[in-house]
């Protein structure tokens, strides 16, 4: 009986791991094919640092204005007890159901220079057609959904009863949110940013049809990839996972600690 | 439980991961062992040719000839590296222009064929406050000259392709360098219209230039002729001496030049549909691929989607006899 119970233990193991390793099987290879030396060298080329800034810098803008705008919006998507809101909440899963070069072609349709969109952002000299607010712009609707779906579950899950005891003694909604709900809400709140850190600055579907220049990181990988093969562009890969990771997992260990 | 639930899905997982890789286009070498009725014509073929390849000449083919079809569409050189690289391996390679396969010499193939053109034209947005201009300019009633001067001015929105990686954007640059000359508009015109090779404000991948002109978000952009045709796009078309649509004018092609991004200088050459045989061993679904499309059905497929078919031209050495016999 205990030799069985010992079997079953390895071969759920063995399981394990072996699903473990087919799931991340792509970043292994990754890593075993690249040679140090690769990295040296792609790394070394005139303005190899330029698209890292670019996806950094535009990664954090598109980060903030969802911060901004994305919190209230699952906010009301969780809390409101508005009928509405469902149509509003399936606005939001259509976006995220939708293919990135899908939004990148329509949004050439919304925000091309010859729509009146385009013409009233061209009348303030901006432009969403290859250039860096278009970048943004791309990889705010790419990240978008991650957040705002990720900031109504936050908002879901408080404690309706410690809400009502503050309305009680006289919290305005408006203190309430800043004072208990946002506090409450923040380790899942950061978990659903990290996630749409994620999602903006490996970006590439919407960016490459609306933004091909300037390069980020992941532009940076398919032109390379297009212009001298895959061997020369897999290091800017490597960059980019190494910079879009860190604030994931640290997201993630502090939110769970957080959530204890 | 548990652990029988993993143990299961973990063989599931591996089970399904073995049939997808059975599954999957085979590569070559495997697939010369296969029966007839199992082997499929693997092209990795130019973007442009996108649209005729799988949704007419694939699907005719398999039909015809009881070969599988498997196609897959990106920018020629990109694809070139990619095969020179193992990454790919398609045993039917189709370039626009001999550049792309020359690369891939001697070690995956020795030869080449071209059999149909694309010349470039200049596609418009039939809703810009160009389009009257370009309208009369493409009926022959302005000069052709005059759109040289239109597409410099002020605010027009011109889209190309990136030259560094995708040779309708050589050729576009190249061809406005001819236009220059040949209309004796001043040197100067050239980097008014067109800037620096890789412009931002004019350079877009080859889909979203597609997407943009279907859409209406630009004022003119460079295609093939056959990508004007096949979008419903008014053209304008341009003289042969300058639009790369003829491999006779090869030499007046050439003394056109470019420095792309990575110092390397490329001389204009011929648009032509160039295709070969990846891999020193020839396969039946490969070959019948080519047979295919040198044939009447093919040739025909070509010419209602745009292009200019002519007598086959064979570049090279050990071409396959059955390939060539079926040109002749």
């Amino acid at each position: 009986m205990a030799y069985r119970r010992s079997l079953s233990v390895w071969a759920s193991l063995a399981g394990t791991i072996v699903i473990w390793l087919v799931l991340v099987g792509p970043l292994i290879t990754l890593v075993a094919k690249i040679q140090p030396s690769q990295i040296i060298s792609a790394l070394r080329a005139p303005g190899a640092f330029t698209p890292l800034g670019v996806s950094v810098g535009s990664a954090i803008i598109a980060l903030g204005f969802l911060v901004l705008v994305g919190t209230p919006l699952g906010y009301v998507l969780a809390r409101s007890s508005w009928r509405g809101v469902r149509l509003l909440e399936a606005g939001m899963l259509l976006l995220l159901l939708m293919p990135p070069l899908v939004i990148g072609l329509l949004l050439v349709f919304m925000l091309g220079p010859l729509t009146p969109l385009g013409l009233a952002l061209g009348s303030i000299h901006l432009s969403a057609t290859n250039t860096f607010f278009a970048l943004v712009v791309a990889e705010v609707y790419e990240a978008a959904p991650y957040y705002v779906l990720g900031a109504q579950s936050a908002f879901v899950g408080l404690d309706q009863g410690i809400l009502d005891q503050a309305s009680l003694l006289g919290d305005t909604p408006r203190q309430r949110f800043f004072r208990l709900s946002l506090p409450l809400a923040r380790p899942q709140l950061t978990s659903s940013l990290a996630i749409a850190w994620a999602r903006a600055i490996g970006a590439f579907g919407a960016v490459i049809i609306i933004a091909y220049h300037p390069y980020g990181l992941p532009m940076q990988v398919w032109t390379t990839l297009n212009e001298v093969g895959l061997a020369r562009a897999l290091p800017f890969a490597l960059v980019l996972l190494v910079v879009s990771l860190p604030l994931p997992l640290f997201a993630y260990t502090w939110s769970r600690r957080a959530r204890g | 439980m548990f652990r029988h639930v993993m143990l299961v899905l973990s063989i599931a997982l591996v089970a399904a991961l073995a049939l997808a890789a059975c599954g999957s286009t085979s590569s070559p070498a495997s697939s010369s062992q296969t029966s007839a009725k199992h082997e499929v014509a693997n092209v990795a073929y130019a973007g442009s040719l996108q649209l005729l390849n799988d949704q007419t000449i694939g699907p005719d083919f398999s039909k015809a000839s009881g070969y599988g079809y498997v196609g897959r569409g990106a920018g020629s050189f990109g694809l070139s590296k990619e095969i020179a690289a193992g990454e790919i391996t398609p045993n039917v390679f189709e370039s626009i222009g001999a550049a792309p396969i020359t690369q891939l010499e001697p070690s995956k193939t020795s030869w080449y064929v071209s059999f149909a053109s694309s010349p470039i034209v200049i596609a418009y947005n039939p809703t810009t406050s160009y389009a009257p201009t370009l309208k009369l300019i493409s009926q022959g009633k302005l000069p052709l000259a005059r759109v040289f001067a239109l597409l410099g001015s002020r605010g027009f929105l011109l889209g190309r392709t990136n030259p560094n990686t995708d040779p309708q954007g050589q050729a576009f640059y190249e061809m406005i360098e001819l236009a220059v000359k040949r209309y004796h508009l001043p040197t100067s015109q050239v980097a008014k219209i067109l800037g620096q090779p890789d412009n931002p404000a004019q350079v877009f991948s080859e889909t979203s230039l597609e997407a943009r002109l279907g859409a209406g978000q630009l004022d003119a952009a460079s295609a093939f002729e056959s990508q004007a045709i096949q979008l419903h796009l008014p053209y304008i078309k341009l003289p042969a001496s300058i639009n790369f649509g003829d491999p006779r004018l090869a030499r007046v092609y050439a003394s056109a030049s470019l420095k792309l991004a990575n110092g390397s200088v490329v001389h204009g050459v011929p648009l032509v549909v160039d295709a070969t045989i990846i891999g020193h061993h020839d396969l039946r679904a490969s070959v019948a691929f080519l047979r295919y499309q040198l044939d009447t059905a093919g040739r025909r497929a070509f010419t209602n989607a745009g292009y200019t078919v002519f007598r086959p031209i064979f570049v090279g050495s050990d071409i396959p006899a059955s390939v060539k016999q079926q040109a002749e």
